[in-house]
């Protein structure tokens, strides 16, 4: 009887404090588990670069928009925005040449549209703030009559880091039958 | 016997236990406390005297007195025992749920955020961030659309092979669509085309499919001459001014460059990365 009660009173108290014990350690493995997995996914060198990557092609594909989209009745804002895209030499180019190409925007009385088919970035070397994309640009050129005409352009741009935003320094064509083939 | 004294002493602290949630809810309960240690006390040195009369002699008087002096600070630490103990132990399995519950709920919290981090579009797009793999890409790609849009009169199998080997899905048909013409017209001119890719970057890579932006230039060589004979020759988007006037000259082997840009989409299959898709942006 004494026995039977012991062993009753054995039985009943530790299973439950063990099992709440087991419990407890396992949910502490998985939380220091998930810790540092948290902390490893927050500390991940590539999703900066990552991030970075995404900001240089989303400003890359807006400045290279913009720089081929002009509005003869909005002259001066649309260069305004040119201006405010690019940076370095190309900047210095576009503000040199503003007088003479508004000039002859003026003239012509054309409207051109811009609409950014795909673009992607080459390279991108996010400490010394440079990056190279590729942006596939179809252009709406709407003439003083009227007359709607398409043109594809395959633009090469070069962004700097600079004010805390990617700028456009430099923009270009793809050369077309160039060195490749003879 | 010494069973007997032990099981006394477990009920003692049992009482003492059940005596605890009054004493801890209501302080009335502390006074009571002793007053049912001194109880279970008396319960004992009777059971203590008790015992020499069943056994014999002066051992058995002696065990009890051994006993009885060591009882004063056991059942001094039996009352501060039963104290502690009971407010440990309740508690203590309390603790631990709560604990199991606060570090689960942390680990699931926690993971959810790993995950959530994880499946930013920006994350889930290894373009660049994987250097070796996008490198790779744009290398097969690159010598993918060599391959497909390259055209030999003299050897139209070569093209049926690449299409087999570097296409699947609805790509095969869209190859095909956009080669059609150009087929035709450089069987009816003898003509060799071959398209050089000149630049390109991979726009997005999630895990095996990929998308990458491609530009190429195509030149044609017609080795009979005919007016237009690379007249829209290319695939898509022919812009080059140059292309009716070499046409004219094609039959002296001039070549004439078309700029083209496309956008491919590849999925990775048995190693390597196959065309799934080609975007020419409608033209």
């Amino acid at each position: 009887m004494e026995r039977a009660v012991r062993l009753l009173d054995a039985g009943r108290s530790r299973p439950l404090p063990a099992l709440a014990l087991a419990l407890t350690l396992v949910a502490g493995g998985f939380a220091a588990w998930a810790g540092q997995d948290w902390y490893r996914a927050a500390h991940d060198e590539r999703a900066g670069y990552a991030a970075q990557r995404d900001a240089a092609l989303s400003a890359g594909e807006q400045a290279v928009q913009n720089l081929n989209t002009l509005d003869h009745r909005e002259l001066d804002r649309g260069l305004d925005l040119w201006e405010s895209s690019t940076t370095g030499e190309l900047h210095e180019q576009l503000a040199d040449g503003r007088e003479e190409f508004a000039a002859q925007v003026k003239e012509a009385k054309t409207v051109s549209t811009a609409r950014v088919l795909s673009g992607a970035v080459t390279e991108l070397d996010d400490r010394a703030g440079r990056a190279r994309v590729l942006v596939a640009l179809r252009v709406t050129v709407e003439a003083a009559d009227g007359a709607k005409s398409d043109k594809d352009s395959r633009m090469l741009g070069e962004l700097t880091w600079t004010d805390g935003r990617w700028k456009l320094s430099a923009l270009g064509q793809a050369p077309v039958g160039g060195t490749s083939t003879g | 016997m010494s069973t007997t004294r032990h099981h006394i002493n477990r009920q003692r602290r049992r009482q003492a236990r059940e005596s605890l949630p009054a004493a801890s809810a209501a302080s009335a309960g502390r006074a009571e406390r002793p007053g049912r240690a001194e109880r279970a006390e008396r319960a004992e040195r009777a059971e203590r005297t008790a015992v020499p009369t069943g056994t014999r002699g002066a051992t058995a008087v002696l065990k009890p007195q051994e006993v009885a002096t060591a009882g004063p600070p056991a059942d001094g630490a039996a009352p501060k025992a039963a104290g502690a103990r009971p407010r440990r132990r309740p508690p203590a399995l309390v603790l631990l749920c709560a604990l199991t519950v606060l570090l689960g709920g942390f680990a699931g919290w926690a993971h959810a955020k790993a995950e959530g981090l994880r499946s930013e579009p920006a994350r889930s797009n290894t373009a660049l961030t994987d250097l070796a793999r996008t490198s790779e890409i744009k290398g097969q790609v690159a010598k993918a659309v060599d391959r497909l849009f390259s055209y030999d009169h003299a050897d139209p199998g070569a093209l049926d092979g690449a299409a087999k080997d570097l296409l699947t899905g609805k790509a095969v048909g869209q190859h095909r669509e956009l080669l059609a013409d150009v087929r035709a017209r450089a069987d009816e001119q003898k003509a060799v085309i071959t398209t050089t890719v000149t630049e390109s970057a991979v726009e997005q890579i999630d895990g095996d499919r990929a998308r990458v932006l491609v530009y190429a230039d195509q030149s044609s060589v017609a080795t009979t001459g005919k007016k237009a004979a690379t007249d829209q020759k290319d695939k898509d988007n022919d812009k080059d001014n140059d292309k009716d006037k070499a046409g004219t000259r094609a039959a002296q082997d001039e070549g004439v460059y078309a700029a083209a840009m496309l956008a491919v989409d590849v999925v990775h299959r048995d190693g390597r990365w196959l065309v799934s898709a080609l975007d020419t942006f409608g033209r």
